[in-house]
């Protein structure tokens, strides 16, 4: 007769996209008493004695007496009050009710009293605005004596402080893109801001389902309260049940008071599903927003996308130049020019030079270091003709030179450089060493690479004098377009997502056509055997069995 | 019409004379790019680091952008503000930077100048602050005129900056 009993009491959390105040759980307890075990235990034997011969029927005698005393089955909605008998007694009393809550307690009391009365017996609940929901005594909680196998232990200071924010309410401040237009600085805080900001927490609101578990005869004793299920959730689809709902297992087993009588709970979840149709007509809606808003987001700006024509590919550059080090004199400044090659184009309007500002140096470690972070940007096309074909492809260079410029308006060349566009899209930084030729200035800026009048196979700088100075950085951004990566995009794409399907199924697809054509050839083999004489027959058969267990071992 | 997320924070700035600091950022696009959602500037708090040189910020940047075209890429830039005890403020420099054009995640160091008056103006400077200050900040985007000013090399700028984009391949673009 011994009844197991569900000890998991852990809490279960549920994820919902429903409203909470759909929710509806169905509660039972039953008192675990000698007669009721006994009783039953008669109901099983009698019932498998008539089963076993074809006895007289008896009717099973059940001590009917007051069955309600002892079980009560109960639906409870969310946040929905159910008065206990103590509360009843209490908010009766009209003296007793100070706060706003307590009053219209007393109001609904009353006119419970007038109605039929309370429809709960012993199950009542504890909403989020009672006061008794904060003050729930620890050891009724049960917490600490889940962490330590001692029976006394104080709650730490953390745990005081978690457990009193965890029934107290809503102060969320939802801030968007917007700034909030509240003080953002709170010059004095309350004990109760304290305590809700500086502890890291999900608000939560609270349910708490209990029952008074005394004698009949004494219901409204409050040290017979004993918690039953606690529910919590916050305004984002969390529901938290503690504990979780039985689906058909063993009931909860609730040890109480000093004659230590024990009662079954039964936790059920009891909400009305939706209908399929009213979950159609959502999804429906669902879309129909969700569409509306991408035409929306299509209708500001469009869905045509500036090309280049076709067989060019443009190139775009955004570049900066950032800094400068380790030259000789101050106030220094760059003086850069783009050249692009044959079959390059850029775009009329923009210019392919450009002077940045003059800066002022300023010590960095061991070396003297200006500051330009001088934005540029460069469109260019290139043409791919059939002359071309054969040779390289040439990318753009861009040429600099540094120079400084002193009060005195003498202007002194601190260094040449030049830099190659990126091949590849994607963000470079580039660091150029620098070198000077002399004191005379270099006539032609393209000698710094290969001079613009070079034509053959070895280039000599043979005679050309130059020191190295400094480093200049650069930041390169850049970006290709051309309409056939549109194609390769798409082909690769669609090559991919095919290569995906064809993928999943490729062990399936390994398996069943190994197995197809095993059964082609047992076909044919079949049908050979028909044809031949029977004293073959018996060669044939090893060969087949043979034949059968090699392709399963594949 | 592609998309173009940028998602990051303005981390600090570090080098400057003074370590009480506040930034005032914005983000320039040209015209066949419409912002969807976000702030496109903003003004940090002033920090005040106790310990080190490093002001730290970490202000958020969330734009989401829509593009017809490739020109007028955005560009970001920055000025960096001094606030002394007395609550003054001070213009410590200017910064500019592109956003990065390749998806992923971007650790930028944008460097800052600031404007430098005459020889007058600097001893002034140097006792009671202030100096002189770009009329409007957008006239750097045009370029031509910037070789005009004489500037002095301040500090830079941390940024973090991740680049999501969406249908740039459908159309072309390698980033």
């Amino acid at each position: 007769m011994t009844d197991c009993w569900n000890t998991d009491n852990g809490e279960a959390v549920f994820r919902t996209r429903d409203m909470v105040k759909n929710l509806r759980i169905k509660v039972r307890v039953e008192k675990v008493t000698s007669t009721a075990a006994l009783s039953q235990h008669l109901q099983h034997q009698v019932l498998s004695q008539q089963q076993d011969g074809g006895a007289i029927e008896l009717q099973t005698l059940t001590s009917q007496g007051h069955k309600g005393d002892n079980e009560e089955e109960l639906v409870v909605g969310w946040q929905e009050k159910l008065f206990s008998q103590y509360e009843m007694e209490l908010f009766e009393n009209e003296a007793a009710c100070q706060t706003p809550l307590e009053r219209q307690y007393h109001l609904e009391v009353k006119a419970l009293k007038k109605a039929r009365g309370r429809r709960n017996r012993r199950i009542f609940t504890y909403t989020d605005h009672d006061r008794y929901t904060n003050s729930l005594p620890f050891n009724q909680l049960q917490y600490s004596s889940i962490l330590l196998n001692t029976s006394k232990s104080w709650p730490t200071f953390l745990a005081e402080r978690m457990t009193s924010l965890r029934q107290r309410g809503q102060d969320q401040q939802k801030i968007d893109c917007g700034v909030p237009k509240a003080k953002i600085i709170n010059w004095e805080p309350t004990e109760e801001f304290v305590r809700n900001t500086h502890v890291v927490n999900n608000v939560m609101q609270t349910m708490h389902i209990m029952a008074d578990l005394g004698p009949p005869e004494k219901l409204g004793q409050k040290e017979n309260e004993c918690l039953l299920v606690t529910i919590k959730t916050d305004g984002s689809g969390t529901v938290i049940v503690k504990p979780d709902f039985n689906k058909g297992r063993e009931p909860y087993r609730i040890v109480t008071g000093e004659k230590k009588e024990v009662w079954r709970l039964t936790v059920e979840n009891a909400s009305t599903v939706m209908k399929p149709e009213q979950k159609d007509r959502e999804q429906n809606i669902y879309r129909d927003l969700y569409t509306q808003h991408m035409d929306y987001l299509n209708s500001l700006v469009g869905q045509d996308f500036e090309m280049p024509p076709v067989g060019v590919l443009r190139y775009l550059l955004n570049g900066e130049i950032v800094s400068a080090k380790g030259f000789e004199y101050d106030n220094l400044y760059i003086h850069f020019t783009i050249e692009l090659p044959t079959n390059w184009s850029g775009s009329p309007n923009q210019s392919l030079s450009g002077v940045t500002h003059t800066c002022r140096t300023k010590p960095m470690g061991k070396e003297d270091v200006a500051f330009f972070s001088h934005l540029f940007s460069c469109e260019a096309s290139y043409t791919c003709d059939k002359e071309s074909e054969g040779t390289l492809l040439q990318w753009p260079v861009l040429y600099f030179k540094v120079l400084s410029l002193d009060s005195w308006q003498r202007c002194r060349t601190e260094g040449y450089g030049y830099l190659l566009f990126p091949a590849i899209p994607g963000t470079v930084s580039a660091l150029r060493r620098f070198f000077i030729g002399g004191s005379p200035e270099l006539e032609d800026i393209s000698y710094v690479r290969i001079p613009g009048t070079f034509k053959g196979e070895r280039l000599s700088r043979f005679g050309f004098c130059s020191e190295t100075t400094g480093n200049v950085t650069f930041n390169l951004h850049c970006m290709q377009q051309a309409r056939s990566f549109v194609d390769a995009n798409m082909l690769r794409k669609k090559r991919q997502r095919v290569l995906n399907q064809l993928g999943g199924f490729s062990q399936q697809g390994a398996v069943s056509s190994v197995q197809e054509a095993f059964q082609r050839a047992r076909k044919k083999m079949q049908e050979a055997q028909e044809n031949l004489p029977k004293d073959l027959i018996s060669s044939t058969s090893q060969l087949q069995i043979e034949l059968s267990s090699q392709l399963k071992t594949i | 019409m592609a998309e173009l997320h940028i998602i990051g924070q303005i981390v600090g700035a570090s080098g400057f004379p003074e370590s009480s600091l506040f930034c005032k950022w914005g983000v320039h696009t040209g015209g066949a790019w419409r912002l969807l959602s976000g702030l496109k500037e903003g003004q940090t708090q002033v920090d005040i680091p106790q310990i080190g040189d490093m002001a730290y910020w970490s202000h958020p940047i969330d734009l989401h952008y829509a593009t017809k075209g490739l020109q007028g890429w955005p560009k970001l830039h920055l000025q960096v503000w001094h606030q002394d005890s007395f609550g003054r403020s001070q213009m410590y420099g200017y910064g500019y930077c592109h956003v990065p054009s390749s998806p992923g995640h971007h650790r930028i160091s944008c460097v800052t100048w600031r404007p430098l008056g005459s020889w007058q103006e600097q001893l002034a400077q140097m006792f009671i602050g202030g100096g002189p200050q770009l009329r409007s900040p957008d006239i750097i985007y045009s370029g031509a005129d910037r070789y005009r000013l004489n500037t002095e090399a301040m500090g830079s700028v941390e940024l973090e900056l991740g680049i999501i984009m969406r249908h740039f391949d459908k159309y072309g673009v390698d980033g």
